[in-house]
């Protein structure tokens, strides 16, 4: 069987081939703050790149919505799972977003028998293009103080790799962040296994998570002040300058909700609280779980705890 | 060539039983969920096109690839079994389906469901049962909103006193089988009667007997409503005696009779209210 025909056995759709060389590809989901899937999303954007596959919906997805108009079925969305690719420089760059992450029995992080099928199809069309090198992004839950700048905390596929994204900015390797020292943990979901599946198949990968409180884990809106972190980090990656003032306003906006709950916490409590931004990485404590009282029923995520997280 | 043809040329295994397929001629498909079954609308007009009609076992969808199986449901007591089955009535010319949503692998299920009907006994037509909460009282009429696939099967229908439904989110399975069969060029309706909000938690015979007449009309079932129309009617009873007894309930279904809406609290108090009374009156 030839590949295309192949290929769209496997539910792979490529629209037009473009002429890659060992491209570095970047993957991201959505997760806790949709902190990897915002940082993936604005570096596909702010470079304009351009889609050229996907792989088909219907075997990994419930559809997401419909439309009907005076009782004729105009039609079902899908959630989407495309590819782009752009030049930058002398550096060829796939993306691949994943708008959901396909799990069984209606869990919101990737698990089972189709996220590792998914993250075998990511992979396989990096591999068709001669990607050497898959990073991923997520959340990074610390105890971190929300008025500080969230750092960038990464897993790498292999030793080597451990110096290398030492400099990066603004980042540190997992067993420098205090509640790691051990440096173990598992990244659930497919942020996670896609760097197990690249690695078994020789593929390098490296996860960078940015940091994101502990209390604000469980929340159902966005953290883009971490995805600001990641971006930065992608940028020194494909040693590029990039402009990140789309994100000013979204920070801005989440902000001002999280100061709202902030405004709310008892003396003693934000006292105690106050304390991350002079001894930081501290182990969380009871601090959590009492913060996240403050935060509003409507602001919390509905279904499982965890996610793409190291726990 | 069929679906089902297609599967087996790709050496897959098959997940159905097929017990007989003899006797109907291109018959209609009738599709019911016990699953998310509000006012038990669909799982008890499929139980009583099935009783009434002496509905055949006909096949059934092997369970393992769409459910969990983390252990056992059980609803009033009873322990409820995932089943998925086919039964063929020849009055009426009808294949009959019912089935809880599947967990896992939501479009093979909806194939496999379609395959089936198709390729084993060559169904001419879909219709799906479900409810949709509305917010009117007991004592109206109940609407039968309508979603249909194709244009030419909106058009057989017209003169039924079906009405169109619009709306935009997400979708539940019938709509998604509706979608399924339109790929594979069979036509299909989805049935959405209203059902009173504070019904949805218990029974609406009220739904049943709109839709089971409109089948009785489509289909020439000569089937006896009677039963519904005094189930109704004692419904109606016991509802009029709580109003009695409680002047808060029958402000609430006064208002949803003339037309006004309620705010969230008094919604909730009335369908407890009402739900645990019928209950007690059991």
């Amino acid at each position: 069987m030839r590949r295309g025909g192949l290929w769209k056995k496997m539910g792979i759709k490529l629209y037009r081939k473009p002429k890659l060389k060992h491209p570095l590809m970047f993957v991201g989901w959505p997760g806790i703050g949709n902190i990897g899937i915002i940082g993936v999303s604005t570096l596909k954007d702010i470079l304009g790149a351009v889609e050229f596959g996907e792989i088909e919906s219907l075997d990994f997805f419930y559809p997401k919505r419909v439309a009907i108009k005076n009782g004729l079925l105009e039609g079902l969305e899908f959630p989407s799972s495309k590819f782009y690719y752009q030049r930058v420089g002398e550096k060829d760059v796939l993306f691949f977003i994943g708008e959901e992450q396909p799990s069984e029995g209606g869990r919101m992080y990737g698990r089972g028998e189709k996220a590792y099928q998914m993250a075998n199809l990511v992979l396989e069309v990096g591999l068709r293009f001669g990607c050497k090198r898959i990073y991923t992004s997520g959340a990074c839950v610390s105890a971190i103080h929300h008025q500080m700048k969230p750092r960038v905390c990464a897993v790498v596929s292999s030793e080597n790799l451990v110096e290398e994204v030492k400099r990066y900015p603004n980042t540190i390797v997992m067993s420098e962040l205090a509640e790691r020292s051990e440096g173990e943990g598992i990244i659930t979901g497919l942020n996670g296994l896609l760097l197990g599946v690249a690695k078994s198949r020789g593929v390098e990968g490296v996860c960078l998570m940015g940091e994101i409180p502990d209390w604000l884990s469980g929340a159902s809106f966005p953290y883009p002040k971490a995805s600001r972190s990641v971006l930065e980090v992608f940028a020194k990656i494909l040693g590029i300058d990039i402009d990140l003032h789309s994100l000013d306003e979204p920070e801005r906006q989440i902000d001002e909700i999280v100061e709202s709950f902030y405004a709310r916490f008892p003396t003693e409590m934000k006292e105690e609280y106050d304390q991350r931004k002079s001894i930081i990485q501290t182990r969380s404590g009871t601090i959590t779980i009492q913060a996240q009282i403050y935060i509003d029923e409507r602001y919390k995520k509905g279904g499982e705890e965890g996610g793409e997280a190291p726990s | 060539m069929n679906g089902i043809k297609k599967e087996a040329r790709r050496g897959e295994r098959l997940p159905v039983k097929i017990y007989r397929t003899s006797g109907l001629r291109n018959p209609s498909l009738i599709v019911g969920w016990q699953t998310q079954d509000a006012g038990k609308f669909s799982s008890r007009v499929i139980n009583f096109l099935i009783e009434k009609l002496g509905g055949q076992e006909a096949a059934k969808i092997q369970p393992e690839d769409f459910f969990s199986f983390g252990g056992v449901r059980f609803k009033e007591d009873l322990v409820q079994i995932q089943e998925s089955k086919f039964w063929a009535s020849e009055k009426g010319n009808l294949l009959i389906f019912k089935s809880d949503e599947p967990e896992f692998e939501h479009y093979r299920f909806l194939n496999s469901l379609l395959d089936v009907a198709e390729h084993y006994f060559q169904i001419k037509e879909l219709y799906t049962l479900s409810a949709t909460v509305s917010l009117i009282a007991h004592t109206h009429p109940r609407r039968i909103l309508t979603v249909f696939n194709q244009m030419g099967i909106k058009k057989r229908l017209e003169g039924y006193g079906l009405e169109s439904m619009t709306w935009q989110g997400p979708p539940a399975i019938s709509s998604y089988l509706l979608w399924v069969a339109r790929k594979k060029g069979i036509p299909g309706v989805s049935l959405w009667p209203e059902i009173p909000f504070y019904l949805a938690a218990g029974e609406d015979p009220g739904a049943m007997k709109a839709v089971l007449s409109f089948l009785d009309e489509r289909f020439n079932l000569h089937l006896e409503l009677r039963v519904l129309d005094e189930e109704m009617k004692r419904q109606g009873e016991e509802i009029s005696r709580l109003r009695g007894e409680n002047a808060d309930i029958d402000g609430s279904i006064r208002r949803l009779e003339n037309g006004l809406p309620l705010d969230e609290e008094e919604q909730l108090k009335l369908a407890k209210e009402v739900y645990e009374f019928l209950r007690r009156k059991k």
